[in-house]
């Protein structure tokens, strides 16, 4: 029989998350994914495979798309942290998110979170202009409903219109 | 002329088929759509079941000792410290079915890997998964049977028959015999399966991954042991199932027994491994086709022998035959079928049950077939286009398949196909094309609705089905919009739980076509409710008229004869003191109804693939797709094309990627990951072009509208395995299509 980790007492993690710090005891094996949607309540970001293969759970880490459900939230600290949660201005949606609306960029909507967060990203990275590059560029975020089409649709219409403000 | 035009359709709607963004879409695009594993509830545990790592034997014992002791656990359950489950009785039609019928811990025998065994509960789940991992169980494993060649556990037994099929092949100038095969592919849902189960007393609430809140009501009550009435099961968005999440599997009765015995919430999410093993799959089928046709290309045989692999306990029958018997006009035909046990999880349907492996088995002998005859694909086709369904001998209640392939060749471009193998070539890559048809049947089951419009003008629609993805919330919406001018932004929409009145299951591509005409008898019957409340009591504002005399528009009841004299909805009911003006609506089954007594429904469509072929590297891509559907009215065409573009991207998967495997050794899906299960990504995803044929199929229901949640699928892996035929010269008989095969070019 392999070692058992059986008694494991928690940390103290202070993690900043769409501005707002928040102060947590967690488990030290918690992921910044669990975090978010199991003690924060920010269920916006989600969980499709636990082993960063699908980009469900992608969110920005200093301004980088990073897969949160490969990150432990302990090592996210002091770090700035955007979710879904954290892309609208109010009410007012972030032209990313007007554009999957109007573009029919998703069915289902779980994988979507992601796919947004990754298309608000790649405005920053040297994606190439082509519709094949952008392909590319989100092939690691899965949408098995297969809104593929419609999510490269509102990701060129927000860099043709938007490009200025990324 | 089709008969739905000779019937005419109704005018056009005035806000039905527009492109109208989903009403959930700001939900979802904010991440405010709740999911279940959204849900969390104070006091809440987290369980993580314990899987068998062997595929056949049994369960010797089980120690718990270090699991029970560590940090924040609460128990470990397993058979015989937990209260027994019951099975559920036989399904009654729509109701009450599950495909994995044995509950967890009934016996001590273990038929597959990664069979529930036991199950950790802790406070978190950091150390619920680190007690599952901490209990040891011993077994006593038998030889266990995972074998890819399928042999039947019994003689064929015969599906559809007409004719000499046997006879007619032997004497047909030319033939056609091959064995095609489909591998095990899972459904993964980018969600995984996951329930919360929450007990007040003898009362429990499931929030339930469920394509089907009435029918997981119906098996969980029966095998909780619990009145009906107590158990209640919530699906407010559900991040898609395909077929996977249509019945209960065994985590959520899991859930709910744990929770039970805890007397906590429970929250128990399905990792992805354990989603190859434990939640169904589209089983692995062995098909044998074979054609007889005379040198002009008109089918005198057809016969259609497949196998299926199913699980140790339970019979599940992948329908291949589903459209055998009346794709094409064809005297003598023969479908048999019969099962192959192994020690696997037990399948389900994936969408389009049955017919998407079938039709890949029968186009891909089509073209053939058409080679053989040194014919057109799609003339070999329009050569045997029946005049009616040759199986039932019924009219076709809509059937536009010979336009679905003319539409579809003039978008494609297919006049200016070279039909040599590889003689077409494009930017120093070899193109391929290739073409098949579809088919999925056109159904309605029962669904009840209740509309209320309330003093303010807002109006609720309420139905207990579901929203999969395929646009439910909106198309309803639309309907009860159309049906009484209330704007959509003043109409609110609740789906997906038990306390509404029963809806249908989100499958079979018939929620759209049962929930629209109970949705649109409610909001009429609401808006005569109201028009009645003013035209009775003292108080009435239309005293003495009859409803007839009045109607209902932007928000008034008026006279018919004077639109001037309205008064609004607010005014005529708190002068007759009601709350709202409700309404009831229903619609029945096609299932044994008068319509499939009459008519073959089904809907049709036509797929062309192109792939590009570069020898040197053996790239091979999907860079063109050309789909035409024939599925009566789109109410809301924006999410119906989304729906087959999806279906082609996931047909895609179905040629090129999917296929679980097996491993020999323990008996295991190998490759239960997204990475080593490899699905359709965005750089997979060619342009592909949709067109709807929109004829109304006015048999169904009163807009003429059928879903379009599965048909896109069926077809397009045989249009592609035809393309990489006309590329390469290699035919692929066994799913997925492999660089090894390729290599053979």
């Amino acid at each position: 029989m392999g070692t058992v980790i059986s008694q494991v007492t928690t940390v103290d993690v202070e993690l900043r998350i769409n501005a707002t710090t928040r102060q947590l005891a967690l488990d030290p094996r918690t992921t910044l994914l669990d975090a978010l949607r199991e003690h924060l309540d920010l269920t916006g970001t989600k969980k499709g495979c636990d082993h960063g293969q699908c980009g469900a759970c992608t969110v920005h880490v200093n301004g980088r798309r990073v897969l949160s459900c490969l990150t432990l939230a302990v090592a996210a600290q002091g770090k700035d942290i955007t979710t879904i949660e954290g892309v609208a201005d109010g009410d007012q949606l972030h032209p990313m998110q007007q554009a999957f609306l109007d573009h029919d960029g998703f069915q289902c909507g779980y994988c979507t979170s992601g796919q947004i967060m990754s298309a608000l990203a790649l405005l920053r990275e040297p994606c190439g202009a082509s519709d094949d590059e952008v392909r590319e560029c989100m092939s690691g975020n899965l949408c098995r409903c297969g809104a593929y089409s419609n999510i490269i649709a509102a990701i060129q219409d927000v860099r043709a219109t938007h490009a200025h403000e990324a | 002329m089709s008969r739905s035009k000779a019937l005419g359709a109704p005018s056009a709607p005035k806000v039905l088929g527009g492109k109208l963004p989903r009403i959930d879409g700001p939900l979802k695009v904010s991440g405010r759509a709740t999911y279940t594993s959204d849900i969390s509830l104070p006091g809440m545990l987290y369980a993580v079941p314990v899987r068998s790592t062997i595929a056949s034997g049994r369960v010797v014992a089980i120690d718990d000792r270090v699991a029970r002791k560590m940090l924040g656990v609460r128990a470990i359950y397993y058979r015989g410290n937990i209260r027994p489950f019951f099975r559920s009785g036989p399904a009654q039609g729509f109701s009450g079915l599950i495909d994995e019928k044995r509950p967890p811990f009934e016996d001590d025998v273990v038929r597959y890997y990664g069979q529930y065994v036991a199950v950790a509960v802790a406070q978190t789940m950091e150390q619920a998964k680190a007690a599952a991992d901490a209990v040891r169980v011993q077994y006593a494993a038998d030889a266990h049977n995972v074998e890819r060649r399928l042999v039947a556990e019994k003689s064929l037994e015969t599906d559809s028959e007409r004719g000499d099929a046997e006879g007619a092949f032997k004497s047909a100038p030319v033939q056609i015999d091959q064995t095609y095969v489909t591998p095990t592919e899972v459904h993964n849902p980018i969600e995984l399966h996951a329930t919360v189960a929450a007990w007040e007393g003898d009362r429990v609430t499931l929030y339930e991954t469920t394509q089907a809140v009435m029918n997981h009501r119906e098996v969980l009550y029966q095998m909780l042991g619990v009145p009906k009435e107590n158990v209640r099961v919530v699906s407010h968005f559900l991040g898609s199932g395909f077929g996977g999440k249509l019945w209960p599997w065994s985590h959520s009765i899991l859930a709910a027994g744990v929770a039970r015995e805890v007397g906590a919430p429970v929250k128990l999410v399905v990792t992805r491994q354990a989603m190859f093993e434990t939640v169904g799959h589209r089983p692995r089928t062995q098909q044998r086709f074979r054609l007889g046709a005379t040198r002009d290309g008109k089918l005198v045989s057809m016969q259609h022998e497949y196998l299926n692999e199913t699980s140790i306990l339970d019979a599940y029958k992948e329908d291949c035959g589903e459209a055998t018997p009346f794709m094409y006009s064809v005297p003598n035909l023969r479908v048999a079928s019969a099962l192959a046990r192994r020690n696997i999880g037990t399948p389900t349907a994936m969408r389009g049950p049955g017919a998407v492996p079938g039709l890949f088995a029968m186009e891909s002998a089509m073209d053939e077939l058409a080679i053989a005859l040194n014919m057109d694909p799609i003339e070999l086709r329009r050569r045997n286009e029946p005049l009616q369904d040759e199986s039932t001998k019924l009219p076709f209640s809509s059937r536009h398949l010979v336009e679905c392939m003319q539409v579809g060749a003039e978008k494609f471009g297919w006049a200016r196909r070279d039909p040599r193998v590889g003689a077409m070539k494009r930017d120093g890559l070899t193109i391929g094309w290739g073409m098949a048809t579809c088919s999925w049947g056109a159904m309605r089951s029962d669904a009840q609705a209740t509309v209320e419009i309330q003093r303010d003008g807002t109006m609720s629609v309420t139905t207990a089905t579901q929203d999969i993805g395929t646009g439910t919330y909106t198309v309803l919406a639309l309907v009860a919009s159309e049906a009484t001018g209330i704007p959509l932004d003043k109409i609110d929409v609740g789906l997906g739980d038990t306390t509404l009145p029963p809806g249908p299951i989100s499958g079979g591509s018939w929620a759209t076509a049962s929930v629209i005409p109970a949705v649109s008898a409610a909001a009429r019957a609401a808006v005569r409710s109201l028009l009645t409340l003013s035209t009775s009591g003292k108080n009435a504002a239309f005293a003495g008229a009859t409803p007839d005399d009045l109607h209902f528009a932007n928000g008034r009841a008026a006279r018919k004869s004077d639109p001037s004299s309205g008064v609004p909805l607010g005014d005529v009911l708190a002068r007759a003191n009601v709350r709202a003006a409700v309404g009831s609506g229903q619609s029945r089954t096609t299932f044994g109804g008068e319509e499939s007594r009459k008519y073959s429904l089904h809907s049709f469509g036509a797929q062309f693939a192109e792939v590009t072929w570069q020898p040197e590297t053996a790239r091979l891509r999907v860079s063109r797709f050309v789909s035409v559907i024939d599925a009566g009215r789109m109410i809301n065409p924006k999410p119906a094309r989304n729906q087959i573009e999806g279906a082609v991207v996931m047909g895609i998967g179905m040629a090129l990627f999917e296929e679980a495997r097996y491993d020999k050794r323990y008996g295991a899906p190998i490759n239960s990951n997204l990475a080593d299960y490899i699905v359709s990504t965005n750089a997979d995803a060619p342009a592909i072009d949709v067109t709807f044929l929109d004829y109304p199929d006015l048999v169904l229901n009163e807009l003429g509208a059928r879903g379009v949640g599965e048909i896109g699928l069926a077809g397009t892996a045989a249009a592609i395995t035809a393309a990489v035929h006309h590329a390469t010269g290699v035919r692929v008989r066994e799913l997925p299509v492999r660089i090894e095969d390729l290599l053979r070019a």
